[in-house]
């Protein structure tokens, strides 16, 4: 966990920025709430991840924490994880008064698997260098769209419900696949999709 | 809303379908199923059905990492070849231990038209490529007989069990090594040769088994990805190193009348 308490120092900073941008919200520590939470099917961060997240620069950034869950049965051994992810919203079209898409967001995660045969720092039994990668820690990128709503807002707190979909891929993945053309794209292929409730 | 919300459902459910196989849970997600389980055994019940002749010709190829369209086009130079016996890949199948890279080396493996055995390597061992070896191909430490040689392999990887001494096993080698009636010669078959990663307590003892009952026609091992054949011991029982897959070449052993001939085949 040690490893995360520079995205934790990051998260704050941009909680902070997000903050002074947000002078109209009543309630004194209001800013302290997630901007929305999300459940998510897959995605290579879990069979059901659970995240909450902010959003910053209009927001066109978002900031995500997730917990994702890999139950036994699905796999031989239970697997739990926690990522971050960082995602850009480029281009956001207005459909009608109560839907918004979000056809092209860019997105960057670093993913964490928890359990002593998942590393981040070489054990030190091993010379140095002697693996370049860490099993605990990958990193991955995606491309995702997201279709915004308005459902439930009238009846709920929440401001609006999104379901979201996301393709994307790891570093060591996309290791495995250059020079191999045998290997078809499908295979690294991370796929996953969600819904998001906006607070 | 109504008819908004009928052509998401629609195009949820499209997508739904036509993306089943993509949806990723994790890098280390272990599922494998059919013919990704149990290999070994199921390729060694093959091979001891198969008609025997009193030749036995073994391809080798080994150190797959990242070459995996290599490892290809090796399945499909062995499957030219009319009397090979079997394949043994002498690990570092999986370069990152991922339970995917394993899928992928056994889904090039599976073409091949004899049987083959796969050995562990340390590569194999990363993160949870433990389990991922043992559900897809069994057992680390395991021997057979086959026309009266005994094929041993041998988990040699100790660093990655920290030098905790007890990788090698030893003891089990000693016993398999053992003279008895059903095998007159043995073959001995590990990925990592004594050096870096072998743990250095047991290199002597490692030796030394090899050599207690002057039974051993031949050690072969992998890791070091070049080709040559060496006396590293006394009594001179020669060491076998096999081509890393990527140099497009592949060591072929035959055995007959307890005597090895080496050849390399370019693929």
């Amino acid at each position: 966990m040690r490893h995360f308490s520079h995205w934790f120092l990051l998260l704050c900073i941009l909680i902070f920025i997000n903050n002074t941008q947000a002078q109209s919200r009543v309630g004194r520590y209001d800013w302290l709430l997630p901007d929305y939470v999300k459940l998510q099917y897959a995605g290579g961060i879990g069979f059901l991840s659970a995240g909450v997240g902010y959003t910053f620069v209009h927001q066109r950034i978002d900031a995500t924490f997730f917990y994702g869950y890999v139950p036994n049965g699905i796999a031989i051994d239970d697997l739990s994880s926690l990522s971050l992810q960082f995602t850009a919203k480029l281009i956001r079209i207005r459909l009608s008064e109560n839907y918004q898409l979000l056809p092209l967001n860019f997105g960057w995660f670093i993913h964490h698997t928890f359990g002593s045969d998942y590393w981040i720092k070489l054990p030190s039994h091993y010379p140095p260098e002697y693996y370049w990668w860490s099993p605990g820690r990958n990193a991955g990128i995606f491309i995702g769209g997201e279709l915004k709503t308005k459902w439930l807002a009238r009846k709920t707190p929440a401001s609006g419900i999104a379901i979201y979909a996301r393709i994307g891929t790891r570093g060591l993945y996309l290791a495995s696949k250059v020079g191999n053309s045998s290997i078809p794209i499908t295979d690294i292929i991370e796929l996953g999709f969600g819904i998001a409730l906006y607070r | 809303m109504g008819t908004t919300f009928k052509i998401i459902l629609l195009f949820s459910t499209m997508f739904l379908i036509s993306c089943e196989g993509l949806f990723d849970y994790s890098p280390y997600q272990i599922d494998f199923e059919g013919e990704n389980k149990g290999v070994n055994a199921t390729n060694l019940d093959r091979l001891l059905k198969a008609n025997q002749s009193d030749t036995i010709t073994i391809a080798f190829t080994g150190d797959t990492h990242n070459y995996f369209d290599e490892l290809g086009y090796f399945v499909d130079k062995v499957n030219t070849f009319p009397n090979i016996d079997f394949v043994i890949h002498v690990g570092d199948f999986a370069d990152f231990g991922l339970p995917k890279q394993y899928l992928w080396g056994n889904g090039y493996l599976l073409n091949l038209e004899v049987p083959y055995l796969v050995l562990i390597g340390n590569h194999d061992l990363v993160g949870n490529g433990l389990e991922a070896y043992k559900e897809m191909f069994g057992d680390f430490d395991f021997s057979f007989v086959y026309q009266d040689i005994k094929f041993v392999f041998l988990n040699t990887n100790s660093l990655e069990f920290a030098y905790n001494g007890n990788v090698p096993n030893l003891d089990w080698l000693s016993q398999q090594l053992f003279p008895s009636d059903d095998f007159s010669k043995a073959v001995v078959v590990f990925h990592m040769p004594p050096g870096i990663g072998f743990d250095p307590e047991l290199e002597l003892g490692f030796y030394q088994t090899l050599s207690a009952h002057n039974n051993v026609i031949m050690a072969v091992h992998g890791h070091q990805h070049h080709h040559e054949v060496y006396y590293p011991t006394a009594d001179s029982i020669p060491f076998v190193n096999v081509y890393g897959v990527e140099h497009r070449m592949m060591t072929i052993v035959k055995i007959y009348q307890d005597k090895i001939y080496v050849e390399n085949e370019a693929f």
